[in-house]
Protein backbone atom coordinates (compact mmCIF):
# COMPACT_ATOMS: atom_id res chain seq x y z
CA UNK A 1 0.00 0.00 0.00
CA UNK A 2 1.37 3.39 -0.98
CA UNK A 3 1.72 6.00 2.04
CA UNK A 4 -1.32 8.35 1.91
CA UNK A 5 0.34 12.24 1.39
CA UNK A 6 -0.93 15.05 0.83
CA UNK A 7 1.84 18.28 -0.12
CA UNK A 8 1.14 21.28 2.19
CA UNK A 9 0.81 24.34 0.92
CA UNK A 10 1.40 27.35 3.60
CA UNK A 11 -0.35 30.57 3.84
CA UNK A 12 1.78 33.48 3.43
CA UNK A 13 1.92 35.90 6.63
CA UNK A 14 -0.22 38.51 4.74
CA UNK A 15 -3.07 36.04 3.58
CA UNK A 16 -3.60 34.58 7.20
CA UNK A 17 -3.33 37.95 8.70
CA UNK A 18 -6.06 39.06 6.01
CA UNK A 19 -8.32 35.61 6.73
CA UNK A 20 -8.31 36.32 10.59
CA UNK A 21 -9.17 40.08 10.17
CA UNK A 22 -11.92 39.13 7.68
CA UNK A 23 -13.19 36.58 9.62
CA UNK A 24 -13.21 38.61 12.80
CA UNK A 25 -14.86 41.52 11.18
CA UNK A 26 -17.60 39.87 9.51
CA UNK A 27 -18.46 37.94 12.31
CA UNK A 28 -18.89 41.23 14.72
CA UNK A 29 -20.76 42.73 11.02
CA UNK A 30 -23.07 39.62 10.90
CA UNK A 31 -24.01 39.87 14.60
CA UNK A 32 -25.11 43.19 14.68
CA UNK A 33 -26.51 43.37 11.43
CA UNK A 34 -29.76 45.01 11.63
CA UNK A 35 -29.75 46.42 15.48
CA UNK A 36 -30.13 50.07 16.18
CA UNK A 37 -26.86 51.62 16.67
CA UNK A 38 -24.96 48.61 14.98
CA UNK A 39 -21.38 49.19 16.07
CA UNK A 40 -21.95 51.35 18.46
CA UNK A 41 -24.07 49.29 20.62
CA UNK A 42 -21.71 46.43 20.48
CA UNK A 43 -19.24 48.84 22.07
CA UNK A 44 -22.16 50.40 24.29
CA UNK A 45 -23.30 46.88 25.69
CA UNK A 46 -20.86 46.05 27.95
CA UNK A 47 -20.62 49.79 29.44
CA UNK A 48 -24.87 50.11 29.97
CA UNK A 49 -25.33 46.30 31.17
CA UNK A 50 -22.37 47.25 33.96
CA UNK A 51 -23.88 50.05 35.15
CA UNK A 52 -27.97 48.63 34.71
CA UNK A 53 -26.26 45.97 37.01
CA UNK A 54 -24.41 48.16 39.50
CA UNK A 55 -27.79 50.26 39.67
CA UNK A 56 -30.14 47.50 40.80
CA UNK A 57 -27.10 45.41 42.77
CA UNK A 58 -26.44 48.91 44.82
CA UNK A 59 -30.45 48.72 45.51
CA UNK A 60 -30.64 45.17 45.75
CA UNK A 61 -27.39 45.04 47.85
CA UNK A 62 -27.25 48.19 49.62
CA UNK A 63 -25.46 46.67 52.38
CA UNK A 64 -22.78 44.98 51.00
CA UNK A 65 -21.24 46.93 48.88
CA UNK A 66 -18.06 44.40 47.91
CA UNK A 67 -21.00 41.53 46.85
CA UNK A 68 -22.33 44.05 44.22
CA UNK A 69 -19.16 44.20 42.66
CA UNK A 70 -18.14 40.17 43.15
CA UNK A 71 -21.74 39.57 41.41
CA UNK A 72 -21.00 41.60 38.33
CA UNK A 73 -17.94 40.08 37.60
CA UNK A 74 -19.26 36.71 38.20
CA UNK A 75 -22.30 37.16 35.83
CA UNK A 76 -19.71 38.85 33.01
CA UNK A 77 -17.49 36.68 33.27
CA UNK A 78 -19.83 33.51 33.06
CA UNK A 79 -21.68 34.81 30.27
CA UNK A 80 -18.52 35.32 28.31
CA UNK A 81 -17.70 31.97 29.05
CA UNK A 82 -21.44 30.75 28.02
CA UNK A 83 -21.19 33.03 24.85
CA UNK A 84 -17.77 31.81 23.42
CA UNK A 85 -17.81 28.35 23.86
CA UNK A 86 -20.99 28.49 22.31
CA UNK A 87 -19.96 29.92 19.18
CA UNK A 88 -16.98 27.68 19.42
CA UNK A 89 -18.87 24.50 19.20
CA UNK A 90 -21.09 25.72 16.59
CA UNK A 91 -18.16 27.26 14.41
CA UNK A 92 -17.44 24.47 11.96
CA UNK A 93 -20.53 23.85 11.21
CA UNK A 94 -21.66 27.81 10.67
CA UNK A 95 -18.63 28.10 8.55
CA UNK A 96 -18.61 25.18 6.28
CA UNK A 97 -19.31 26.67 3.02
CA UNK A 98 -16.18 28.22 3.30
CA UNK A 99 -14.42 24.77 4.19
CA UNK A 100 -15.49 23.11 1.29
CA UNK A 101 -14.35 25.40 -1.12
CA UNK A 102 -10.91 25.83 -0.52
CA UNK A 103 -8.21 24.32 1.79
CA UNK A 104 -6.96 26.48 4.71
CA UNK A 105 -7.03 25.53 8.31
CA UNK A 106 -10.24 25.21 9.92
CA UNK A 107 -9.14 26.02 13.56
CA UNK A 108 -8.90 29.70 12.00
CA UNK A 109 -12.90 29.40 12.30
CA UNK A 110 -12.58 28.01 15.48
CA UNK A 111 -10.84 29.94 17.09
CA UNK A 112 -11.99 33.56 15.86
CA UNK A 113 -15.77 32.48 16.34
CA UNK A 114 -14.83 33.64 19.99
CA UNK A 115 -14.01 37.20 18.89
CA UNK A 116 -16.92 38.84 19.41
CA UNK A 117 -17.31 37.97 22.64
CA UNK A 118 -13.36 38.61 23.49
CA UNK A 119 -14.60 42.28 22.68
CA UNK A 120 -17.39 42.32 25.07
CA UNK A 121 -15.07 40.84 28.17
CA UNK A 122 -12.14 43.34 27.02
CA UNK A 123 -14.42 46.33 26.85
CA UNK A 124 -16.48 45.07 30.30
CA UNK A 125 -12.63 44.60 32.05
CA UNK A 126 -11.76 48.45 31.00
CA UNK A 127 -15.38 49.92 32.32
CA UNK A 128 -14.70 48.00 35.27
CA UNK A 129 -11.10 49.08 36.08
CA UNK A 130 -11.94 52.51 35.21
CA UNK A 131 -15.13 52.35 37.60
CA UNK A 132 -12.84 50.93 40.34
CA UNK A 133 -10.56 54.35 39.94
CA UNK A 134 -12.98 56.76 40.04
CA UNK A 135 -14.55 55.23 42.72
CA UNK A 136 -11.34 55.39 45.07
CA UNK A 137 -10.60 51.42 44.83
CA UNK A 138 -7.76 51.48 41.74
CA UNK A 139 -6.16 48.38 41.12
CA UNK A 140 -2.97 48.13 41.08
CA UNK A 141 -0.73 47.84 38.01
CA UNK A 142 0.36 44.75 39.49
CA UNK A 143 -3.27 43.59 39.77
CA UNK A 144 -4.66 45.03 36.29
CA UNK A 145 -2.16 42.62 34.24
CA UNK A 146 -2.68 39.28 36.64
CA UNK A 147 -6.59 40.03 35.39
CA UNK A 148 -5.26 40.42 31.94
CA UNK A 149 -3.37 37.20 32.40
CA UNK A 150 -6.34 35.26 34.00
CA UNK A 151 -8.53 36.51 31.03
CA UNK A 152 -5.77 35.64 28.32
CA UNK A 153 -5.84 31.68 30.70
CA UNK A 154 -9.73 32.09 30.07
CA UNK A 155 -9.32 32.14 26.30
CA UNK A 156 -6.96 30.39 25.96
CA UNK A 157 -9.38 27.44 28.31
CA UNK A 158 -12.54 28.30 25.82
CA UNK A 159 -10.28 27.97 22.54
CA UNK A 160 -9.14 24.61 23.76
CA UNK A 161 -13.03 23.44 24.38
CA UNK A 162 -14.00 25.15 21.12
CA UNK A 163 -11.40 22.73 18.93
CA UNK A 164 -13.04 19.92 20.16
CA UNK A 165 -16.54 20.60 20.69
CA UNK A 166 -16.64 22.06 17.09
CA UNK A 167 -15.61 18.58 15.48
CA UNK A 168 -17.15 16.62 17.69
CA UNK A 169 -20.82 18.19 17.27
CA UNK A 170 -20.34 17.35 13.77
CA UNK A 171 -20.78 13.86 14.91
CA UNK A 172 -23.23 14.26 17.84
CA UNK A 173 -25.75 16.79 16.59
CA UNK A 174 -27.19 17.20 20.08
CA UNK A 175 -23.81 17.99 21.69
CA UNK A 176 -24.97 22.31 21.70
CA UNK A 177 -28.00 21.23 23.80
CA UNK A 178 -26.30 18.73 25.69
CA UNK A 179 -23.53 21.76 26.48
CA UNK A 180 -26.39 24.45 27.13
CA UNK A 181 -27.48 22.05 29.99
CA UNK A 182 -24.01 21.83 31.52
CA UNK A 183 -23.31 25.53 31.58
CA UNK A 184 -26.79 26.53 32.82
CA UNK A 185 -26.06 23.87 35.63
CA UNK A 186 -22.56 25.24 35.89
CA UNK A 187 -23.76 28.88 36.57
CA UNK A 188 -24.61 27.41 40.28
CA UNK A 189 -21.23 25.12 40.17
CA UNK A 190 -19.22 29.02 39.93
CA UNK A 191 -19.59 30.71 42.85
CA UNK A 192 -20.99 33.47 41.08
CA UNK A 193 -24.34 34.34 43.44
CA UNK A 194 -22.50 32.58 46.61
CA UNK A 195 -19.40 32.52 48.20
CA UNK A 196 -17.05 29.48 47.90
CA UNK A 197 -16.92 29.90 51.67
CA UNK A 198 -20.35 28.44 52.77
CA UNK A 199 -19.92 25.14 50.71
CA UNK A 200 -17.47 22.48 52.44
CA UNK A 201 -13.76 22.71 52.34
CA UNK A 202 -13.56 19.01 50.69
CA UNK A 203 -15.77 20.63 47.59
CA UNK A 204 -13.43 23.21 46.93
CA UNK A 205 -11.03 21.22 44.63
CA UNK A 206 -13.71 19.59 42.92
CA UNK A 207 -15.47 23.47 41.92
CA UNK A 208 -12.28 24.58 41.05
CA UNK A 209 -12.26 22.20 38.31
CA UNK A 210 -15.09 23.78 36.46
CA UNK A 211 -13.07 26.36 34.28
CA UNK A 212 -15.08 29.47 35.24
CA UNK A 213 -14.36 28.95 38.85
CA UNK A 214 -11.12 29.55 39.08
CA UNK A 215 -10.85 32.72 36.50
CA UNK A 216 -13.98 34.06 38.70
CA UNK A 217 -12.50 33.93 41.92
CA UNK A 218 -9.06 34.95 40.92
CA UNK A 219 -10.08 37.96 39.30
CA UNK A 220 -12.09 39.19 42.08
CA UNK A 221 -9.41 38.57 44.53
CA UNK A 222 -7.13 41.00 42.55
CA UNK A 223 -8.99 43.74 41.32
CA UNK A 224 -11.44 43.60 44.62
CA UNK A 225 -9.74 42.36 47.75
CA UNK A 226 -6.61 43.31 46.61
CA UNK A 227 -4.77 39.74 47.39
CA UNK A 228 -2.77 37.55 45.26
CA UNK A 229 -3.61 34.19 45.17
CA UNK A 230 -0.71 32.01 46.39
CA UNK A 231 2.04 30.24 43.63
CA UNK A 232 0.48 27.15 43.83
CA UNK A 233 -2.67 28.16 43.23
CA UNK A 234 -1.55 29.79 39.58
CA UNK A 235 0.71 26.59 39.32
CA UNK A 236 -2.62 24.80 39.23
CA UNK A 237 -4.66 27.33 37.02
CA UNK A 238 -1.77 26.77 34.54
CA UNK A 239 -1.54 23.26 34.52
CA UNK A 240 -5.74 23.43 34.20
CA UNK A 241 -5.43 25.87 30.90
CA UNK A 242 -2.74 23.11 29.71
CA UNK A 243 -4.99 20.26 30.15
CA UNK A 244 -8.19 21.84 28.58
CA UNK A 245 -6.07 23.19 25.51
CA UNK A 246 -3.84 20.29 25.07
CA UNK A 247 -7.12 17.74 25.23
CA UNK A 248 -8.88 20.18 22.71
CA UNK A 249 -5.41 20.31 20.26
CA UNK A 250 -5.43 16.72 20.41
CA UNK A 251 -9.09 15.94 19.71
CA UNK A 252 -9.10 18.26 17.40
CA UNK A 253 -6.26 17.37 15.38
CA UNK A 254 -7.62 13.16 15.54
CA UNK A 255 -10.92 14.72 14.18
CA UNK A 256 -10.36 17.28 11.77
CA UNK A 257 -9.08 16.05 8.54
CA UNK A 258 -12.16 14.09 7.63
CA UNK A 259 -14.42 17.17 9.03
CA UNK A 260 -15.21 18.18 5.26
CA UNK A 261 -16.77 14.92 4.44
CA UNK A 262 -19.63 14.94 7.65
CA UNK A 263 -20.42 19.23 6.45
CA UNK B 1 9.78 18.74 -16.19
CA UNK B 2 8.20 17.09 -12.81
CA UNK B 3 4.51 17.31 -13.36
CA UNK B 4 2.78 20.62 -10.27
CA UNK B 5 -0.28 17.57 -9.71
CA UNK B 6 1.05 13.93 -8.96
CA UNK B 7 -1.60 11.48 -7.77
CA UNK B 8 -0.52 7.54 -7.14
CA UNK B 9 -2.77 4.95 -6.38
CA UNK B 10 -5.30 7.21 -4.19
CA UNK B 11 -8.46 5.29 -3.15
CA UNK B 12 -11.18 6.41 -0.96
CA UNK B 13 -14.35 5.00 0.91
CA UNK B 14 -17.03 6.33 2.33
CA UNK B 15 -18.60 4.49 5.52
CA UNK B 16 -22.64 3.96 4.85
CA UNK B 17 -23.89 3.08 8.30
CA UNK B 18 -27.06 0.99 8.50
CA UNK B 19 -28.61 2.71 10.71
CA UNK B 20 -27.44 6.69 10.95
CA UNK B 21 -26.40 7.75 14.78
CA UNK B 22 -26.23 11.65 15.05
CA UNK B 23 -26.88 12.31 18.53
CA UNK B 24 -25.11 11.75 21.90
CA UNK B 25 -28.97 10.26 22.67
CA UNK B 26 -28.87 7.76 19.64
CA UNK B 27 -25.08 6.72 20.59
CA UNK B 28 -25.84 6.11 24.45
CA UNK B 29 -28.99 4.51 23.53
CA UNK B 30 -27.71 2.21 21.06
CA UNK B 31 -24.36 1.44 22.52
CA UNK B 32 -24.93 -2.67 22.66
CA UNK B 33 -26.41 -2.93 19.65
CA UNK B 34 -24.92 -3.78 17.05
CA UNK B 35 -24.94 -1.89 13.76
CA UNK B 36 -23.76 -2.94 9.92
CA UNK B 37 -21.13 -0.65 7.87
CA UNK B 38 -21.09 -0.59 4.57
CA UNK B 39 -18.38 1.08 2.92
CA UNK B 40 -18.82 2.83 -0.38
CA UNK B 41 -15.81 2.90 -2.85
CA UNK B 42 -15.89 5.58 -4.29
CA UNK B 43 -12.10 6.05 -5.83
CA UNK B 44 -10.18 2.86 -6.81
CA UNK B 45 -6.38 3.62 -7.16
CA UNK B 46 -6.89 6.47 -9.14
CA UNK B 47 -3.57 7.83 -10.87
CA UNK B 48 -2.73 10.35 -13.08
CA UNK B 49 -0.42 13.31 -13.63
CA UNK B 50 -1.29 16.85 -14.42
CA UNK B 51 1.62 18.41 -16.40
CA UNK B 52 3.43 22.09 -15.62
CA UNK B 53 0.78 24.40 -18.13
CA UNK B 54 -1.60 21.62 -19.34
CA UNK B 55 -5.24 21.77 -19.40
CA UNK B 56 -6.49 18.13 -18.15
CA UNK B 57 -9.83 17.42 -19.25
CA UNK B 58 -12.22 15.18 -16.23
CA UNK B 59 -14.86 13.13 -17.23
CA UNK B 60 -17.53 10.86 -16.14
CA UNK B 61 -21.01 10.26 -15.02
CA UNK B 62 -23.02 11.37 -11.58
CA UNK B 63 -21.55 9.06 -9.16
CA UNK B 64 -18.27 8.30 -11.17
CA UNK B 65 -16.06 9.57 -8.62
CA UNK B 66 -15.26 12.90 -10.07
CA UNK B 67 -15.90 15.54 -7.14
CA UNK B 68 -14.48 13.40 -4.58
CA UNK B 69 -11.37 13.05 -6.71
CA UNK B 70 -11.30 17.01 -7.01
CA UNK B 71 -11.61 17.57 -3.12
CA UNK B 72 -9.03 14.75 -2.79
CA UNK B 73 -6.39 16.76 -5.07
CA UNK B 74 -7.49 20.10 -3.98
CA UNK B 75 -6.55 18.69 -0.56
CA UNK B 76 -10.42 19.28 1.35
CA UNK B 77 -10.94 15.50 1.68
CA UNK B 78 -7.92 13.15 2.72
CA UNK B 79 -7.52 10.26 1.03
CA UNK B 80 -7.48 6.70 2.39
CA UNK B 81 -4.99 5.52 0.19
CA UNK B 82 -2.28 6.54 -2.24
CA UNK B 83 -0.53 10.23 -2.36
CA UNK B 84 -1.43 13.19 -3.82
CA UNK B 85 1.63 15.61 -4.44
CA UNK B 86 1.01 19.16 -5.44
CA UNK B 87 3.89 21.17 -6.17
CA UNK B 88 2.36 24.47 -6.77
CA UNK B 89 0.11 26.84 -5.10
CA UNK B 90 -3.51 25.68 -6.45
CA UNK B 91 -6.51 27.38 -6.63
CA UNK B 92 -9.97 25.18 -6.58
CA UNK B 93 -13.42 26.01 -7.73
CA UNK B 94 -15.48 23.87 -6.41
CA UNK B 95 -19.02 23.89 -5.33
CA UNK B 96 -19.35 27.86 -5.49
CA UNK B 97 -23.09 27.97 -6.13
CA UNK B 98 -23.74 28.23 -2.52
CA UNK B 99 -22.55 29.39 0.35
CA UNK B 100 -22.36 32.95 1.26
CA UNK B 101 -23.17 34.64 4.09
CA UNK B 102 -26.78 36.31 3.34
CA UNK B 103 -26.13 39.09 6.03
CA UNK B 104 -23.05 40.86 4.34
CA UNK B 105 -23.09 42.73 1.11
CA UNK B 106 -21.39 41.51 -1.85
CA UNK B 107 -17.93 43.44 -1.05
CA UNK B 108 -18.07 42.01 2.33
CA UNK B 109 -18.68 38.43 1.04
CA UNK B 110 -15.77 38.67 -1.95
CA UNK B 111 -13.46 39.50 1.07
CA UNK B 112 -14.61 36.53 2.56
CA UNK B 113 -14.20 34.14 -0.13
CA UNK B 114 -10.96 35.74 -1.68
CA UNK B 115 -9.30 35.64 1.90
CA UNK B 116 -10.05 32.04 2.04
CA UNK B 117 -8.52 31.28 -1.67
CA UNK B 118 -5.39 32.85 0.06
CA UNK B 119 -5.91 36.57 -1.30
CA UNK B 120 -4.61 39.32 0.70
CA UNK B 121 -6.93 42.09 1.46
CA UNK B 122 -4.47 44.51 -0.61
CA UNK B 123 -5.10 42.54 -3.21
CA UNK B 124 -8.23 41.77 -2.85
CA UNK B 125 -9.18 45.53 -2.05
CA UNK B 126 -7.46 46.23 -5.65
CA UNK B 127 -9.58 44.26 -7.65
CA UNK B 128 -12.91 44.87 -5.81
CA UNK B 129 -13.88 46.74 -8.83
CA UNK B 130 -13.01 44.13 -11.87
CA UNK B 131 -14.75 41.35 -9.62
CA UNK B 132 -18.06 43.13 -9.88
CA UNK B 133 -17.26 44.02 -13.08
CA UNK B 134 -16.79 40.80 -14.31
CA UNK B 135 -19.67 39.16 -12.81
CA UNK B 136 -21.73 42.29 -13.97
CA UNK B 137 -22.76 42.98 -10.18
CA UNK B 138 -21.98 47.02 -9.68
CA UNK B 139 -24.87 47.93 -8.85
CA UNK B 140 -25.57 45.42 -6.50
CA UNK B 141 -22.41 45.65 -4.85
CA UNK B 142 -24.00 47.18 -1.22
CA UNK B 143 -26.87 44.65 -1.70
CA UNK B 144 -27.17 41.73 0.60
CA UNK B 145 -26.67 38.53 -0.59
CA UNK B 146 -29.76 37.50 0.55
CA UNK B 147 -31.15 39.86 -2.08
CA UNK B 148 -29.60 37.78 -4.85
CA UNK B 149 -30.57 35.55 -7.46
CA UNK B 150 -28.72 31.77 -7.07
CA UNK B 151 -27.43 32.98 -10.67
CA UNK B 152 -25.98 36.60 -9.48
CA UNK B 153 -24.40 34.67 -6.53
CA UNK B 154 -22.94 32.15 -8.60
CA UNK B 155 -21.72 34.70 -10.95
CA UNK B 156 -19.76 36.60 -8.47
CA UNK B 157 -18.38 33.15 -6.99
CA UNK B 158 -16.58 32.70 -10.17
CA UNK B 159 -15.46 36.31 -10.29
CA UNK B 160 -13.67 35.96 -7.31
CA UNK B 161 -12.56 32.59 -8.27
CA UNK B 162 -10.88 33.80 -11.26
CA UNK B 163 -9.55 36.70 -9.71
CA UNK B 164 -7.90 34.20 -6.80
CA UNK B 165 -5.48 32.11 -9.35
CA UNK B 166 -2.54 30.80 -8.40
CA UNK B 167 -0.74 28.94 -10.96
CA UNK B 168 -2.69 25.75 -10.56
CA UNK B 169 -6.33 25.70 -11.79
CA UNK B 170 -9.33 22.86 -10.53
CA UNK B 171 -12.98 23.70 -12.28
CA UNK B 172 -15.91 21.90 -11.40
CA UNK B 173 -18.21 22.50 -13.97
CA UNK B 174 -17.28 26.02 -14.71
CA UNK B 175 -19.16 26.60 -17.97
CA UNK B 176 -22.27 25.80 -16.94
CA UNK B 177 -23.24 28.93 -14.85
CA UNK B 178 -24.95 32.34 -16.25
CA UNK B 179 -26.38 33.53 -19.27
CA UNK B 180 -24.53 33.35 -22.29
CA UNK B 181 -22.22 36.44 -22.23
CA UNK B 182 -20.96 35.76 -18.69
CA UNK B 183 -20.28 31.91 -20.11
CA UNK B 184 -18.16 33.81 -22.91
CA UNK B 185 -16.33 35.88 -20.44
CA UNK B 186 -15.06 32.94 -18.24
CA UNK B 187 -14.53 30.64 -21.18
CA UNK B 188 -12.39 33.47 -22.79
CA UNK B 189 -10.81 33.61 -18.99
CA UNK B 190 -10.13 30.36 -19.27
CA UNK B 191 -7.97 31.04 -22.41
CA UNK B 192 -6.39 33.45 -21.26
CA UNK B 193 -5.07 31.93 -17.71
CA UNK B 194 -4.20 28.62 -19.80
CA UNK B 195 -1.98 31.24 -22.44
CA UNK B 196 -0.38 32.14 -19.48
CA UNK B 197 1.14 29.09 -18.46
CA UNK B 198 -1.46 28.12 -16.07
CA UNK B 199 -1.93 24.48 -15.12
CA UNK B 200 -5.88 23.65 -15.36
CA UNK B 201 -7.75 20.33 -14.21
CA UNK B 202 -11.03 20.88 -15.70
CA UNK B 203 -14.41 18.81 -15.06
CA UNK B 204 -17.59 18.88 -17.28
CA UNK B 205 -19.82 16.48 -18.34
CA UNK B 206 -20.04 18.31 -21.52
CA UNK B 207 -18.09 16.18 -24.38
CA UNK B 208 -17.94 20.06 -26.56
CA UNK B 209 -16.19 21.59 -23.70
CA UNK B 210 -13.21 18.71 -22.89
CA UNK B 211 -12.39 18.91 -26.39
CA UNK B 212 -12.33 22.27 -27.07
CA UNK B 213 -10.35 23.73 -23.67
CA UNK B 214 -8.21 20.50 -23.23
CA UNK B 215 -5.15 18.63 -24.86
CA UNK B 216 -5.58 15.74 -22.53
CA UNK B 217 -8.59 13.97 -20.84
CA UNK B 218 -9.37 11.11 -18.19
CA UNK B 219 -12.50 9.39 -17.88
CA UNK B 220 -13.21 7.95 -14.58
CA UNK B 221 -15.81 5.33 -14.34
CA UNK B 222 -16.84 3.55 -11.11
CA UNK B 223 -14.03 5.22 -9.07
CA UNK B 224 -11.54 4.20 -11.76
CA UNK B 225 -9.96 5.51 -14.71
CA UNK B 226 -11.02 3.60 -17.72
CA UNK B 227 -9.20 6.09 -20.53
CA UNK B 228 -6.89 8.31 -20.83
CA UNK B 229 -5.45 10.26 -23.99
CA UNK B 230 -6.27 13.27 -25.97
CA UNK B 231 -9.60 15.42 -25.33
CA UNK B 232 -11.12 14.68 -28.09
CA UNK B 233 -10.77 10.58 -28.03
CA UNK B 234 -12.31 10.70 -24.49
CA UNK B 235 -15.14 12.87 -25.30
CA UNK B 236 -16.19 10.52 -27.76
CA UNK B 237 -15.52 7.21 -25.75
CA UNK B 238 -17.62 9.17 -22.89
CA UNK B 239 -20.88 10.15 -25.14
CA UNK B 240 -20.55 6.28 -26.36
CA UNK B 241 -20.66 5.15 -22.48
CA UNK B 242 -24.13 7.63 -21.74
CA UNK B 243 -25.39 5.38 -24.26
CA UNK B 244 -24.62 1.92 -22.97
CA UNK B 245 -27.38 0.22 -20.64
CA UNK B 246 -25.51 -0.57 -17.67
CA UNK B 247 -24.97 2.07 -15.62
CA UNK B 248 -22.05 1.48 -13.63
CA UNK B 249 -21.77 2.29 -9.79
CA UNK B 250 -19.12 2.69 -7.03
CA UNK B 251 -19.28 -0.74 -5.45
CA UNK B 252 -19.75 -1.28 -1.94
CA UNK B 253 -16.75 -3.43 -0.42
CA UNK B 254 -16.42 -5.26 2.74
CA UNK B 255 -16.78 -2.66 5.90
Amino acid sequence: MVPVATTRVRQAPAQFAGLVWTLIRTDFKTRYHGTIGGFVWALLKPLTMFLVLLAVFSYVFAGDPQYKLDLIIGLFLYEFFQESTKAGLLSIRAKGYLLTKARFPSWIVVVTSASNAVITLALFSVVLVMFLSVTGRAPSPAAVALYATYQVLFVAMVAGFSLAASVLFMRYRDLNQVWEVVTHAGFFIAPIIYPLGILPERLHGYLYIWPPTPIILFSRSVLIDGRTPSPLAHALLLLETAVVLGAGVLIYRARAPRVAEQL
Amino acid sequence: MAPVIEVTGVSKSFTIPSVRRETVREHALDLFRPRANERLRVLDSVSFELRRGESLGLMGRNGSGKSTLLKIVSGIYPADEGRVDVRAALTPILELGVGWNPDLDAIDNIELLGTVMGLTLRELRAATHEILEFAELQKFAHLELRHYSSGMAARLAYAVAFRAVREILILDEIFAVGDAGFKERCQSRYREMHRAGHSMLLVSHEPRTIAAFCERALLLEGGRIVMAGPAEAVADRYLTLLTEEQPAVPHPVAG
